[in-house]
């Protein structure tokens, strides 16, 4: 960090846009006011794989207010030119009404464009579609796999062998949808050849990058402006097909056009987090020393694209074993492509492993954190690297006594409340600390006020106020008098807004940025023969609250706007970047975490109700901790819906899905998260980023769900080893 | 969603009217408007009747208790004498939906409230209910949240609401009004099993308005309520669940009313349970042995086979906690 003083940096602050977000100011995609602009609604294709054989849309045009009706039949042929720089998955993604080919159930295969929504809406209930349909493949289990990734050390199978203690055992883990608040929107806009979209994702640039390739257009003559994400989870870290929808139909009606998905479209082609079938066998020494695992797993993609995740990396490196064989293979079906999802790929494994990790503790009778220590490594055994950072160990214990871990009977269903089953359990999560090129604009105005930009976003997470606050610091202000504007492609640009690298990759762009403006006035100010700075050494200035000062010596100094007014400068301004080491890694760089959570279950109903929560977090560096706490409480939230509920369910005789609303599809509601608490373990972690802090966004949802399920088993004795974990798994 | 014309009805007379001309009558719209929004329903003309006097609830001459038809589902779970009589009414509605629908729901509404069946509710599927002849997508597919009892091969579907089960269970009566004048009919005999004809969901006539449900009297003390079995812990269907009400008397169970929902196609009176019940003493062995007869007569499906055993569980779990004993 930067010799300044830390005032705001590791303060609770509120959301410095919570004011407009709670008075509604806050224009969310959607809500964007675009004078002319008309409205589009997307027409689903009605079969989960086949053709189309006819499209009658006499009734929808005949419709007052109805513009164009556009599909495969007329529409022009773009470009899509190859883009692999937008979270573009291997493959060839989906060219939107560019033949008649249908991949999924409820593909779009029209647009209607009208004056009013409604009677966009109503003309898109009147499109008529013909198909040839063909039966789809949309069920995990019953299709062919592709070739497998593999991954070896030792010889996993002998080890296993002659392992003293072996399990083997099969998981599965349901699709799930990101869903957030906010569906996806666009308004899109032409002027010439340039296009202007506001839109909701997590990565102004990559929906920049996209919509060029695919309209064959420089990439500076599309411009994408999000301001305010409301949610995202990752749906919105890839641009999709309903963004080029939008910008066609503005193009083809040479009107701006507003294209609002519905909630049943969010489940249509937006991501989600596959499903997986995953066998893992796992040996071990009597005393619980493992020594050889084999994970074999099967995941979902699109028969499009190939999607994959990091689902192999915690086998690798979360516990010392010699012998681990890995095989990964995406199984192609007739469904739209996944998504990173919260905790991608670390929170399937992570639910494997820690439930299997439960069951050899039980298998051995030896305490669950204890055979978590008896296994932990001295270095990463993926790449023989140090760790920057790996407490582990004090997270379980910090979170065995705040949890009250020791005054838990290990028998299984032992502890009895009435019709309630009480159960604890816990486990372990690790996320990988993931940081990427950023860059960032600083400018200090002579009213000693600053003004930060980056493309980068807030889905959530508060990237406005962690980033003003870390500005705020090295430039010496408080955060009252620095603006930071994000969500426009016309800013410097960052990363996609996912894999929890913000704060790493762009709040380190940003202190970047700022510390040279504040060098900059400290020249200034020491170069100037009128300044009381004169002739001092530039180490020896800080500035604190706009005004710059000796550091030993606070009276003698002067204010940002007395040394600009005097030297007749409007402005001073700097471009602050970040991008990590070039070269291979030197450190091995990882969050962690350990979860634990109370259940009860009902013995007979067969009800699981969660009763608390902890997480204890080796995260780094806290910025904000109010906002940390935000997205603490809400990664537990969303690993309750993933161990209790949350589940995308197809009906594999059409490829339809029949849950696609929020009445079907269940998340939990405030009934259902009583007592969540987060801790973090102070420090940081100085060989990961200037800023020293390892993300947090991905690794508070992961250990959630098998903590969840290791505490069913110890209330109930009953392993479930399939998510969500239902009433009737449980009679 | 389809246009359609909106008129509000000034007094019965207006409402009448406009119904026996084919127009659907419109409350708190909480089933109708969301399934207009999906093209499920297709009103020509829909007629507002928020504004006719049918809010009031009343003790009736002989003790029981009639509860309008627009009478909101929030104002009849707070209501004093609902929840003294019959607290297995203000549980069931206090149980249902969220506070934001309880407030906009009706009690004539609620217990005309379409199926959760989400092929029906998806306008590209087979369904009988909504397009007669076109089979029932259901019957084969994912059916996890249907019913066991009272199905056809035409129709699986369950009907949702909670408030309807403590009805089927206190025999409520149903006041209509119709062209031809007032009528009362039998709770059990409103809503239709589906049968052959799984679009006719109540025995109602043309242009005929609910203006009341009344609960009759019941002998004191009566103990009563209402027990959901859910996924989660709020704003959710019923996956089972069991209205009980008891007469004890001298230690003896005079009189037992119990039905069941999220089971039934309609919900699910359950006279073999009741009948196990009359002139025995209560005890945990008792409400186990009446509940083994809950799914009588079940027909469980691919996904929901577990509703035999687990409607049982409920059952027995809710004699246990409205008749005591364990």
């Amino acid at each position: 960090m930067s010799p300044q003083p830390q005032a705001a940096v590791g303060a609770p602050l509120s959301r410095v846009d919570g004011r407009l977000k709670v008075t509604g100011q806050a224009l969310y995609a959607a809500e964007h006011v675009v004078d002319g602009a008309v409205h589009a609604v997307i027409v689903d294709s009605g079969i989960g794989r086949g053709r189309i054989t006819s499209i009658d849309t006499v009734a929808a045009e005949a419709l007052p207010g109805v513009l164009k009706v556009l599909h495969h039949r007329n529409a022009p042929k773009l470009p899509y030119r190859d883009n692999s720089g937008s979270n573009n998955p291997p493959g060839r993604r989906l060219r939107v009404f560019q033949d008649d080919r249908v991949r999924f159930h409820g593909q779009p295969v029209a647009v209607v464009v009208a004056t009013t929504l409604e009677a966009a809406q109503h003309g898109a209930s009147l499109v008529k579609v013909g198909y040839d349909a063909e039966q789809p493949s949309t069920d995990l289990a019953e299709a062919e796999p592709d070739e497998p990734t593999t991954y070896a050390r030792g010889d996993a199978e002998a080890a296993l062998r002659s392992a003293a203690v072996r399990l083997d055992l099969t998981y599965r883990t349901a699709r799930n949808h990101h869903n957030p608040m906010e569906p996806h929107a666009t308004i899109a806009r032409w002027n010439g050849d340039k296009l202007t979209v506001w839109d909701k994702t997590q990565w102004v640039v990559g929906t920049q990058t996209e919509l060029a390739a695919v309209f064959g257009l420089d990439t500076a003559a599309v411009r994408v402006i999000s301001p305010f994400v409301g949610g995202g989870f990752g749906t919105a870290l890839r641009c999709w097909p309903h963004v080029v929808v939008a910008a066609l139909a503005a193009r083809e009606t040479k009107r701006p056009v507003k294209l609002v998905l519905s909630r049943k479209q969010m489940y249509l082609g937006t991501g989600f987090r596959p499903s997986y079938e995953y066998h893992l066998r796992l040996g071990s020494d009597r005393r619980g020393r493992l020594t050889a695992a084999v994970h074999e797993l099967d995941a979902e993609t699109s028969s499009y694209e190939t999607f994959t995740e990091s689902v192999l990396a915690a086998g690798q490196m979360l516990y010392s074993m010699p012998n681990v064989t890995q095989r990964y293979r995406t199984v192609p079906l007739d469904l739209p492509t996944p998504l990173y999802m919260r905790g991608p790929g670390f929170q399937t494994a992570s639910f494997v492993i820690e439930s299997a990790m439960d069951e050899l503790a039980h298998r051995l009778g030896v305490d669950p954190i204890e055979l978590r220590r008896r296994n932990e490594p001295s270095d990463d055994e993926s790449s023989g690297l140090p760790f920057s950072t790996r407490r582990l160990r004090e997270c379980y214990a910090v979170g065995a006594r705040e949890f009250g871990w020791h005054r838990r009977d290990p028998e299984p269903r032992a502890t009895r409340e009435g019709d309630w089953l009480i159960g604890r359990g816990m486990a372990a999560g690790v996320y990988d600390t993931a940081r990427m090129p950023a860059q960032a604009r600083a400018r200090l105005d002579a009213d000693g006020t600053a003004l930060v930009d980056a493309a980068a976003t807030d889905m959530g997470p508060g990237t406005y106020t962690s980033q003003t606050q870390v500005a705020a610091d090295a430039l010496g202000l408080t955060v009252r008098t620095v603006t930071f504007r994000l969500g426009d492609s016309l800013y410097p640009p960052t990363p996609p807004h996912g894999g929890s690298m913000t704060m790493a990759s762009v709040g380190s762009a940003t202190l970047d940025a700022c510390n040279k403006v504040r060098r900059q006035a400290i020249r200034l100010a020491v170069e100037d023969r009128e300044s009381p700075l004169y002739g001092v050494a530039a180490a020896d200035v800080v500035v604190r609250g706009g005004r710059l000062h000796m550091k030993d010596d606070p009276t003698r100094g002067e204010t940002y706007r007395r040394l600009l007014a005097r030297n007749d400068r409007t402005h001073l301004e700097a471009d602050g970047s970040f991008a990590p080491p070039s070269g291979p890694e030197r450190h091995s760089f990882y969050g962690y975490n350990a979860t634990f959570a109370e259940v009860a279950v009902d013995a007979t109903l067969g009800l699981v109700r969660v009763r608390r929560v902890l997480g204890v977090y080796d995260a780094g560096r806290i910025i904000s901790p109010k906002l940390a706490d935000s997205q603490a409480l809400g990664g537990m939230v969303g690993g309750i819906g993933t161990a209790l509920l949350e589940h995308t369910v197809t009906d594999h005789r059409d490829g339809r899905i029949v849950n696609a609303n929020l009445a079907d599809y269940l998340v939990p509601v405030n009934a259902d998260i009583p007592d969540l608490k987060a801790i973090y373990l102070d420090g940081e972690d100085r060989e990961a980023d200037p800023l020293g802090v390892k993300g947090l966004g991905e690794l508070v949802m992961i250990g959630v769900a098998p903590a969840i399920a290791n505490a069913v088993f110890h209330a109930t004795g009953r392993r479930i080893r399939e998510l969500p974990i239902t009433a009737e798994a449980l009679l | 969603m389809h246009p359609f014309s909106y008129t509000r009805a000034a007094d019965t007379r207006e409402a009448l009217d406009a119904g026996r001309r084919g127009g659907r009558y419109l409350a708190g719209g909480t089933t109708l408007v969301d399934l207009m929004r999906e093209t499920v329903e297709r009103p020509e003309t829909l007629v507002d009747i928020t504004g006719l006097p049918l809010s009031e609830i009343t003790v009736t001459e002989r003790g029981g208790l009639r509860i309008g038809a627009l009478v909101t589902l929030s104002e009849a779970a707070a209501h004093a004498k609902v929840r003294t009589l019959y607290p297995v009414v203000s549980e069931a509605l206090e149980l249902s939906a969220s506070a934001q629908l309880r407030n906009m729901a009706t009690i004539g509404g609620n217990i005309m409230q379409r199926t959760r069946c989400t092929y029906f509710r998806d306008v590209t599927a087979d369904c009988n209910k909504r397009e007669p002849g076109s089979g029932c997508a259901a019957l084969h597919g994912v059916n996890r949240t249907h019913a066991i009892l009272g199905t056809s091969d035409a129709c699986v579907a369950t009907h949702p609401s909670d408030a309807a089960v403590a009805f089927a269970a206190l025999e409520a009566r149903v006041h209509l009004l119709g062209p031809d004048g007032a009528r009362q009919v039998p709770f059990a005999d409103f809503l239709l099993p589906p049968g052959r004809t799984p679009q006719r969901e109540q025995a109602l006539r043309k242009g005929e308005l609910i203006t009341a449900v009344e609960i009759p009297a019941l002998p004191r003390p009566f103990r009563s309520g209402y027990l959901k079995v859910r996924d989660r812990q709020s704003y959710e269907f019923a996956l089972t669940s069991a209205a009980v009400a008891l007469h004890v008397s001298g230690g003896v169970i005079r009189e037992a009313k119990v039905a069941a929902g999220g089971v039934g196609t309609v919900p699910w009176k359950l006279p073999g349970v009741e009948r196990h019940l009359l002139g025995e003493r209560p005890s945990g062995a008792l409400w186990s042995a009446a509940a083994a007869k809950a799914a009588d007569g079940a027909r469980p499906l691919q996904h929901n086979r577990f509703k035999v055993e687990l409607l049982k569980r409920t059952v027995e779990r809710q004699l246990r906690v409205v008749g005591g004993t364990t």
